[in-house]
């Protein structure tokens, strides 16, 4: 049975962080989101993957290659420019027969993907609190009847979850699925035709985390560090201090006075300490340095950034090749305690989180004593002067003094 | 110059090849057409745009193909002379861009051997030997074709005889592989399949490619397997017409490597020590005119004023150089005289209504132009074509250098038509046309320099430019270049002109730009210059490579290689494009759509 893994998305709603990768290899607990997917895929007995690529399509194959490192074969397509799901999964035509079908930027787990592989049409669903933003399933018993897009009265709170099981009956459906409203072919077209002649048997979810904001990110990362087993490939220096499950890669070193506490994840070549306070949930990438008198929580550090000096980051996501300036501080908590609003793309969004700092691109530098507000974005490559307090949404680039 | 593309994987064909051609439709095309190999291989072309075409063709099922969208040099725009040609079984289907030279004897022995030939152009004939190599191992065939014919080409050919794959062969024409997931591509250029890959592997000179849906071959002209590495493509589909450069004025600069080849394709032969023209441009230019008036607008009358001292150099017919709008109300209209019109789009309202007046009065006409069936083609009795593709860029660039190097060879062959020219010159001249290409890479390799010269330039408000003889009209030019996109008030003058009234315009802060070229007036260039320093004024010398005594008189010194006096104002023309070029950027003005200009002026 093979596994298609949708993987072509750009992610616009993940900016600044999709600037430079595609939405499946943000990282969450140091792995890529689709590698989750890819692993639990693997550990439900599937052996044979096809990962439909296109935006920054390199970053995809150089990762994952021909699957050798997972003892798998991987193989692509490209899906040129993407027209939507139903597009997506029409070109695998030639390659599938029976088969499952994941968005990769959607965390499924092992028992419920097995669930999935079991004989006939299948499709998993869930029950989440707000569907106005899914497609919510019309259920009969456990068969589905069809699926509503994005309806402002939802029927019910279960949900398309994103993972499908197909075989060749699909293909036709899809051949005749118009584009949508938005300009898509979406698969919810196409499952609403094919479930008038092929019944689609319904599974229900007993994992399931999607992202769609930067912020997600946080909680996915919360859920996934939680399941992590402890590990120490690096060195532990015996000044310093422990505590919970991590896991801690290869070459990296804590020096005295670093004090941790799990879960955390510490990826390798990292130089931790001396004397900084790691707290739950944070996860640091490779090659990163986190220096004295640093405190951070719950917030993940991509590789080859440094957060150095004196800083605080809470709550908040850092990308790749970032320096913090000594004293540069992010913010993650209101005075009134109010919800975080953030301007993502030129959009205020409530975020619900009472908690959250700032959502930083990759290659940004800030200068000494830089202050960054709650819920601040600030896009690749950009300059925060010493001294500059900075908020709201910055553009790739922007010179802030 | 025709667009190639080829295709094999799991996607139905058509689309990709019929997406991939309007990808390349920039380089030009008056006709264009596609083979698909379904359960048999199937052709279909036609005059015309590509958007008509897909409408008229049927389906045509399979997942492996060849399109090719076609620019007439030669042969007539006809449905039959337009590419993929076929073999005489119809197995074996080729597109191609450029010239096969030995075509005529290759294909008078094909015809001995009973081969049907359906078309006028050189191009069908590899089909037919392909065809006639083989005998069981079609890539041998392949091989063997190749080693047969001489000139330049990029050739892609799929066939019944080999299934799932695609051939692709190169020399002195852009072909290029897009390496994808479970399929391959061969290409003119990388647009053609950004959309589906982004790894390419670019093919040099004599290399020959085989492709299938998941494998990529690509040999050496000995048939030995070479290991190249791929390039990933890091500018996307909207920046992918400027082939990753960040205006179209620069791409159209470093595209200038390749007109140049493209103005002398099929018009030069070393081999033969001859320069040849379509019949009845020779005719025209066989006739026993008095004199000769060339007219133009803008840019294409500085390149007029390069081609009166070619014509008068080498034939000693006098030519006058007029401006259409002048021209057309004050000229002399001399019956006796041909009028040669020189205009980059072929609709420049003055220059055509000059052609209309022309033809009234009983003077012949003959157009030099870009566009092959403008108004200007049709006006005239006769015209030659530059060859260069479109301009996008309204400051021309890769056009005026065809236009010069045009006007040169017309120059010579009107020389050797009215015998002012020893056969043995006529031989030295072409080869130093050949060398042009090389002479043009090696100052593009120089653009770092230049950049930093470009600074000394950038806070100027007026400049002025100077030369001599031929180089006066590239002053000229080199002016024209600078104002349009730079807004910087520039001048050019004769050097010999500035103490009769400009020398009172220079202060410290006008840098004047001399181009000082290895000719008889070398040591009057160097007073001027002393002229201009008394004034303090910076100077920038434009000198030869060999020149060691330049660099005593002026400021600051550009240098370009080419050791031959005539042809070097081209390889300056090019200097000077990028100096305006790196000017106008670092002052961040709109290089690509200067404010208040029109590329083609269709008004009067």
């Amino acid at each position: 049975m093979k596994c298609v893994i949708l993987a072509a998305g750009e992610g616009k709603r993940m900016h600044p962080l999709t600037y430079s990768r595609p939405k499946v290899m943000l990282p969450i607990a140091g792995k890529p989101i689709v590698e989750w997917n890819l692993l639990n895929a693997i550990h439900a007995g599937l052996k044979d993957f096809l990962f439909i690529i296109s935006y920054k399509s390199e970053m995809v194959r150089d990762y994952f290659q021909d699957g050798t490192p997972w003892n798998v074969k991987i193989s692509y397509i490209n899906q040129g420019k993407p027209q939507g799901t139903a597009h997506a999964i029409g070109i695998t035509e030639t390659f599938t027969d029976d088969f499952i079908v994941l968005c990769g930027d959607t965390i499924f787990g092992t028992n419920d993907i097995k669930n999935l592989m079991k004989k006939g049409l299948k499709i998993g669903v869930t029950t989440i609190e707000d569907p106005s933003q899914y497609g919510v399933v019309n259920l009969e018993g456990d068969t589905l009847r069809a699926i509503h897009e994005k309806e402002p009265n939802p029927v019910s709170n279960i949900i398309n979850a994103g993972i499908y099981h197909f075989d060749q009956s699909v293909f036709p459906a899809i051949k005749k699925t118009q584009k949508s409203l938005r300009g898509e072919y979406e698969i919810t077209d196409s499952i609403n035709m094919l479930t008038q002649t092929n019944p689609m048997q319904v599974v229900h979810l007993k994992e399931w985390r999607d992202v769609v904001y930067p912020w997600h990110l946080l909680d996915a990362n919360e859920e996934m560090l939680q399941k992590q087993t402890p590990s120490c490939l690096g060195t532990i220096h015996d000044k310093a201090t422990c505590l919970g499950p991590i896991v801690i890669g290869t070459d990296t070193t804590i020096l005295p006075g670093a004090y941790i506490e799990g879960p955390v994840y510490i990826g390798s070549n990292c130089k931790i300490g001396p004397n900084c306070y790691i707290r739950p949930y944070t996860s640091i990438g490779d090659y990163c340095h986190i220096g004295n008198a640093v405190e951070i929580k719950n917030s993940i550090i991509m590789d080859h950034s440094n957060v150095p000096h004196q800083n605080y980051v809470g709550d908040s996501i850092i990308g790749q090749h970032c320096n913090l300036g000594a004293g540069t501080k992010l913010a993650n908590l209101r005075l009134d305690k109010n919800d975080i609003t953030v301007t993502l793309n030129g959009a205020k969004i409530n975020t619900k989180r009472k908690k959250l700092g700032a959502i930083i691109g990759d290659n940004v530098q800030t200068g000494i004593n830089a202050t960054i507000n709650t819920g601040t974005i600030i896009g690749n490559e950009s300059f925060i002067g010493p001294g500059a307090i900075v908020t709201g949404e910055l553009r790739p680039q922007a010179r802030i003094w | 110059m025709c667009g190639i593309i080829g295709y094999t994987g799991f996607r139905e064909a058509r689309p990709i090849l019929l997406d991939g051609l309007k990808r390349l439709d920039y380089r030009g095309y008056d006709s264009a057409g596609l083979a698909i190999i379904g359960t048999s291989l199937k052709v279909y072309k036609d005059v015309g745009e590509i958007a008509t075409i897909e409408k008229k063709i049927p389906a045509m099922k399979g997942t492996i193909g060849i399109g090719h969208t076609r620019w007439a040099t030669h042969g007539g725009v006809t449905k039959e002379n337009a590419h993929p040609h076929l073999s005489c079984d119809k197995k074996t289907a080729i597109v191609h861009n450029g010239i096969i030279e030995n075509f005529q004897p290759l294909k008078e022995t094909l015809l001995k051997k009973g081969h049907i030939f359906t078309s006028q152009t050189d191009s069908e004939i590899i089909a037919h030997l392909i065809d006639d190599e083989y005998t069981g191992d079609f890539q041998e065939a392949v091989f063997a074709a190749v080693a047969k014919i001489k000139g330049s080409y990029s050739i892609v050919i799929v066939s019944e005889h080999a299934p799932g794959k695609v051939f692709g062969t190169r020399k002195e024409s852009p072909l290029v592989v897009g390496v994808g997931d479970n399929e391959n591509f061969l290409a003119s250029d990388i647009p053609a399949f950004l959309k589906y890959t982004n790894r390419a592997i670019p093919l040099d000179d004599g290399e020959l490619c085989v492709i299938t849906h998941n494998t990529v071959t690509i040999y050496d002209a000995h048939k030995k397997p070479l290991k190249k590495k791929e390039e990933l493509i890091t500018w996307d589909i909207k920046d992918a017409e400027k082939s990753g450069f960040p205006h179209f004025m620069l791409k159209e600069i470093y595209e200038q490597t390749d007109t140049i080849h493209q103005v002398l394709r099929g018009r030069l032969s070393e081999i033969e020590e001859t320069i040849t023209f379509t019949p009845d441009v020779e005719q025209l230019l066989a006739t026993n005119f008095s004199t000769l008036h060339i007219v133009a607008c803008g840019t294409s009358y500085y390149a007029s004023l390069v081609g009166k001292y070619y014509i008068e150099k080498l034939t000693n017919i006098p030519v006058e150089v007029a401006l259409a709008s002048e021209y057309r109300y004050y000229g002399n209209h001399n019956p006796n005289a041909l009028v040669i019109a020189v205009t980059q789009s072929g609709e420049t309202a003055d220059t055509i209504a000059v052609l209309k007046e022309a033809k009234n009065s009983g003077q012949h006409t003959l157009v030099i132009t870009n566009v092959i069936g403008s108004t200007a083609t049709r006006v005239a009795d006769s015209y030659i074509l530059t060859q260069s593709g479109p301009e996008i860029g309204v400051a021309a660039t890769k056009t005026f250098t065809a236009q010069i190097t045009t006007l040169f060879l017309l120059a010579l062959k009107t020389a050797t038509l009215h015998h002012t020219l020893e056969p043995a010159d006529t031989y030295t001249y072409i080869i130093q046309l050949k060398d042009l290409s090389r002479h043009i890479r090696d100052v593009l390799q120089r653009n770092d320099q230049i950049n930093t010269i470009a600074h000394h330039l950038k806070d100027a408000t007026s400049a002025f430019y100077i030369g001599r003889g031929v180089d006066y009209p590239i002053a000229l030019e080199g002016a024209l270049k600078l104002k349009e996109i730079s807004y910087i008030h520039a001048e050019g003058f004769a050097a010999g002109e500035l103490k009769h009234g400009p020398l009172a315009l220079l202060t410290t802060e006008t840098p004047v730009i001399a181009i000082v070229t290895p000719s008889p007036t070398y040591d009057k260039m160097i007073a001027n210059i002393g002229e201009i320093k008394a004034r303090g004024s910076p100077v920038i010398a434009i000198a030869e490579d060999k020149d060691t005594e330049i660099d005593k008189h002026v400021d600051y010194v550009l240098r370009y290689p080419c050791d031959t006096t005539d042809l070097s104002c081209i390889v300056i023309t090019v200097l000077l494009q990028l100096l305006a070029y790196h000017t106008a950027n670092l002052r961040g003005c709109s290089i690509d759509k200067p404010r208040n200009l029109a590329k083609s002026v269709t008004v009067e």
